[in-house]
């Protein structure tokens, strides 16, 4: 275990070269490594200076939850224990963030539909917690098989939401989630999505950096809203039950307060850009007539059906949307541009990711939205699926 | 954090109110910080609670002010607090305070003392919890035995009042058996539970249950709980607040209420784990009780 | 010009009864054959802490809820209302509408010289009485201050009748009535101080009722015009 004092200007408490987040994430030169998704979670974390973990078990991040306390132990992170159920997990790190630590967890499904309550306490507490979410399917009945339902649950905490497509994805997101999130004007939780099983349990080839440089530690100082830790004056925000002053100062500031966090996180926008390269890939043919729009594996899988329709003569385009909250308007349409039938696959019943689609491009787009494939319940979707799809509507005028 | 942390911004001070400037220049709770501070400064030291928006007359408030006079470095005191009757006092006291949903103030306080035992190793900070029964004893009781299986370098008193105060009412698990409160209109069909036993057998060093009617006898309890809790482990106090309202009394009437409960319900218990014995007869030795 | 519906809003300090006024204004309006709705501020309840509770009648359904942010008839039930600022608005009228009445309960004078010019020139008539010591003259107790402030609302509405008073006051109290815990108190309270229920009822008649005859005399002198259309029966 490591001690806070032992950091320098020039080093962290575990003897890594302090670097700014362009340097790990784009200069510094990188090896390959072949492994799941869960390990390179922990190397993310070890690169991070993270101050704070707070874990509990739950299929597929248990793992990655554990690989997390390896490195208190190797005494990358500051302080870890395992907490007694999702919501408490979630209020405990809660805790820690407001008491001004660089502060990650994680958990699925079930879990976090058991740590519900305190997902828009987060936000409006203005902390910049990151959750690591390895989406797996909601009871009843029971399935521990990916499936991204819980998303739709946390689209209107407040919180930015950012999809990682696959390892490489979470390595970099996951760090880049700690800067963004921290920023002076955002400072809003950010969770970093990524599919249980497809990403967690898959392994694969990534490129990662050295792990003797790591981030600059966290500043609560920095912060908009001072950190509880008794070496500044309180901040108001938290203790006032303003229900208590009047009930319309209470309505006020409630509703001011709400539009403030969704306005971090719009906020948070350029840097998302900078450090995520842009809020939406697109790949395949430009000027395709027939588009996915997808996050996560659903993006892998129509990337997979793209490469087959290309054989076949059709021509398709990927466009991966990378946040969801802030959600990328601008960047979508643009990619719509001459776009005649758009698919949006999804990995749950209700379709969310169209939903947000439909509404976020009506009035603005020509393109139909076609909501499908669809598959839920952790099955995997074949590119096959999407392929038959694509060719009802591209032989829709030719016949069976 | 030193008293020179609450001084007023220079930029500000030509339009502060003079009782602001007054609370920076004559703050009397700052002045003896040097010696022990305790129920005898109550009515010097009004900074602390000056006022409060319960209602006249309440326990609470009366007990609320006898542990923010016995904290032995309120400067460096963080309270979490609950949903209920106790989050209503702390908008207007000056220290760190945190209010977080419901029954989780257990789990907010731990991850609070663990990250400034973190990042402070040489700096002494004080996490309190402070919460009624509902959150405690119901909602809460999880997160709260779990802080202590898990020998949290806490402190967690527990206002009972014996009901759901502030939602009008209800039966709580603190509340007596065969008491009459709604959803429970033919009395409640199970006894008392005795939180201060669980606190023992789930880990506390120094369990009390005792009620607010005499404030010396709060004030010890609440400073030995404090700092055995920074050496040894959780420690837990709950503490008789009854709900005068509730139980149809009067302002004035509070207090006798508890005098007679020190002598039926809140009957003195105390456990004092053998290490926490010793570190306090050390603590007295040094001057700090 | 009698309005169809008119909103009245009852600013009070917890434990006087501003709610159970209310309750039972609607009730009355309800028994004379109006629409009526009536419901407390969404608040915790404390003892001499701000209470507010609204009543709106109407002779035509009544879809509007919550807060009355826009008052007919503002009704202060305590000086500390406006003295001490124990009320959700700021000043105590705000929102009041031209044409509206404001009626005081205080034994001095409470409001400014802008406030009266404000009230006057909206054409709202105030009346200050200290029906504190109204209710202790005619029920032998402070608590039938809610009961006094009832009959003076109705004295100076003049479209709903004592017997509709009465069918109010006797549903509340004889009825099994679903109370929060500080209601409930304060009813066992008064309970206690009246051998049998029939008499707390007919005080509490008997102090409306004054209440009510006093306050249509002082309507009139004033000349206060009728602000709410008569029930179409």
């Amino acid at each position: 275990m490591s001690k806070r004092s032992d950091m320098t200007k020039t080093h962290n408490w575990s003897g890594q070269k302090l670097v700014s987040t362009d340097h790990l994430l784009f200069e510094a030169p990188r090896t390959k490594h072949f492994m799941t998704g869960s390990e390179v979670l922990k190397e993310a974390v070890k690169r991070c200076t993270v101050d704070a973990s707070v874990s509990y078990p739950i299929t597929p991040q248990s793992e990655a939850a554990h690989l997390i306390g390896e490195l208190w132990a190797e005494g990358y992170v500051g302080t870890y224990f395992r907490g007694e159920n999702e919501f408490g997990v979630m209020s405990e790190v809660a805790g820690c963030a407001m008491a001004g630590a660089r502060t990650i967890t994680t958990t699925s499904g079930p879990g976090t539909l058991r740590a519900m309550e305190n997902f828009a306490m987060w936000s409006g507490t203005r902390a910049p917690m990151q959750l690591v979410l390895m989406a797996r399917g909601i009871n009843s009945p029971l399935t521990i098989q990916p499936d991204n339902l819980e998303v739709q649950y946390l689209l209107e905490t407040g919180m930015m939401i950012w999809y990682a497509e696959n390892v490489q994805e979470l390595f970099d997101m996951s760090i880049a989630a700690f800067t963004v999130s921290e920023k002076p004007d955002v400072h809003v939780p950010i969770v970093t999505v990524v599919d249980g099983f497809f990403v967690s349990h898959t392994r694969e080839a990534v490129m990662l950096p050295e792990d003797d440089i790591a981030l600059h530690p966290y500043d609560p100082y920095a912060a908009p809203l001072p950190p509880i830790d008794s070496e500044m004056p309180p901040g108001r925000f938290l203790r006032d039950p303003f229900v208590m002053k009047s009930n319309y100062i209470s309505y006020a500031t409630h509703a001011s307060w709400q539009w403030e966090v969704r306005s971090a996180v719009e906020r948070s926008r350029p840097y998302a850009e900078h450090y995520l390269k842009g809020l939406v890939h697109t790949s395949g043919s430009e000027d395709a007539e027939i588009a996915f729009i997808a996050c996560g594996t659903a993006a892998n899988q129509a990337k997979e059906a793209q490469r087959e329709l290309n054989k076949m003569g059709v021509k398709t385009k990927v466009i991966k949307l990378r946040t969801i909250r802030p959600f990328p308007e601008k960047e979508l349409l643009a990619a719509l541009e001459g776009v005649k039938h758009a698919f949006v696959p999804e990995f749950n019943v209700v379709g969310w990711l169209s939903n947000e689609v439909k509404h976020t491009l009506y009035g603005k787009c020509d393109t139909e939205i076609v909501c499908g494939p669809r598959v839920a319940g952790g099955m995997s979707m074949p590119a096959e699926a999407i392929i038959q799809e694509v060719m009802e509507i591209v032989n829709a005028g030719k016949g069976a | 954090m030193s008293i020179d942390k609450y001084k007023i911004n220079p930029e500000f001070r030509d339009i502060m109110p003079q009782e602001i400037i007054d609370l920076e220049e004559k703050a009397t709770w700052a002045q003896n910080q040097d010696k022990l501070r305790g129920i005898k400064e109550l009515p010097e030291t009004k900074e602390i609670l000056e006022e409060h928006s319960l209602c006249a007359g309440c326990p609470e408030a009366m007990a609320l002010r006898y542990v923010l006079s016995s904290l032995p470095n309120p400067e460096d005191t963080i309270i979490v607090n609950s949903t209920g009757c106790t989050s209503l006092m702390f908008p207007h006291i000056a220290l760190h305070t945190v209010h977080s949903l419901f029954g989780n103030q257990n789990a907010v306080a731990s991850g609070i003392k663990r990250v400034l035992e973190w990042r402070f190793p040489d700096t002494v900070k004080d996490v309190v919890v402070l919460a009624g029964d509902g959150a405690t004893v119901d909602i809460g009781l999880d997160y709260t035995l779990q802080s202590f299986f898990r020998q949290e370098k806490i402190t967690t008193l527990c206002f009972d009042n014996e009901v759901y105060a502030n939602t009008g009412g209800q039966e709580s698990g603190a509340t007596a058996k065969g008491q009459v409160f709604k959803m429970a209109p033919t009395g409640k069909k199970f006894e008392k539970v005795p939180m201060w036993e669980l606190a023992t057998t789930s880990g506390c060093h120094y369990s009390v249950n005792m009620t607010a009617s005499a404030p010396k006898a709060v004030a010890k309890a609440v400073r030995e709980a404090i700092l055995i809790a920074r050496e040894i482990g959780p420690t837990f106090i709950n503490i008789y607040t009854p709900c005068i309202l509730e139980i149809g009394l009067s302002a004035n009437e509070g207090l006798g209420e508890m005098k007679d409960q020190d002598k039926d319900r809140f009957k003195s218990y105390k456990h004092v784990s053998p290490e926490a014995e010793a570190f306090l007869a050390k603590c007295k030795e040094e001057g700090l009780l | 010009m009698a309005k169809e519906s008119i909103k009245v809003r009852l600013p009070g300090l917890g434990g006087q009864g501003a709610v159970t006024a209310a309750h039972i204004a609607a009730t009355a309006a309800d028994t004379e054959g109006y629409y009526a709705v009536s419901n407390p501020f969404f608040g915790a309840e404390k003892r001499m802490a701000p209470s507010e509770s609204y009543v709106r009648i109407g002779t035509v359904p009544i879809y509007d809820r919550g807060e009355v942010i826009y008052p007919d008839i503002v009704m202060i039930f305590h000086p500390q209302v406006i003295t001490m600022g124990k009320s959700y608005t700021m000043p105590f009228y705000a929102g009041v509408k031209e044409n509206g009445l404001v009626i005081i309960n205080s034994d001095t004078d409470l409001l400014s010289e802008t406030d009266k010019k404000i009230l006057d020139n909206l054409n709202v008539k105030v009346l200050t009485k200290d029906f504190t010591q109204f209710a202790i003259e005619q029920a032998g107790t402070e608590l039938a201050t809610n009961m006094a402030m009832l009959g003076a609302l109705f004295g100076a509405l003049g479209t709903v009748s004592k017997p509709a008073i009465e069918e109010g006051i006797k549903d509340r109290f004889l009825k099994k009535y679903t109370a929060s815990g500080g209601t409930a108190t304060l009813d066992s309270v008064i309970e206690k101080k009246f051998k049998k229920k029939q008499e707390l009822i007919q005080k509490n008649l008997d102090t409306a009722s004054a209440a009510f005859d006093l306050t249509a005399a002082w309507a009139k002198e004033v000349g206060f015009e009728q602000i709410l259309e008569a029930p179409k029966k």
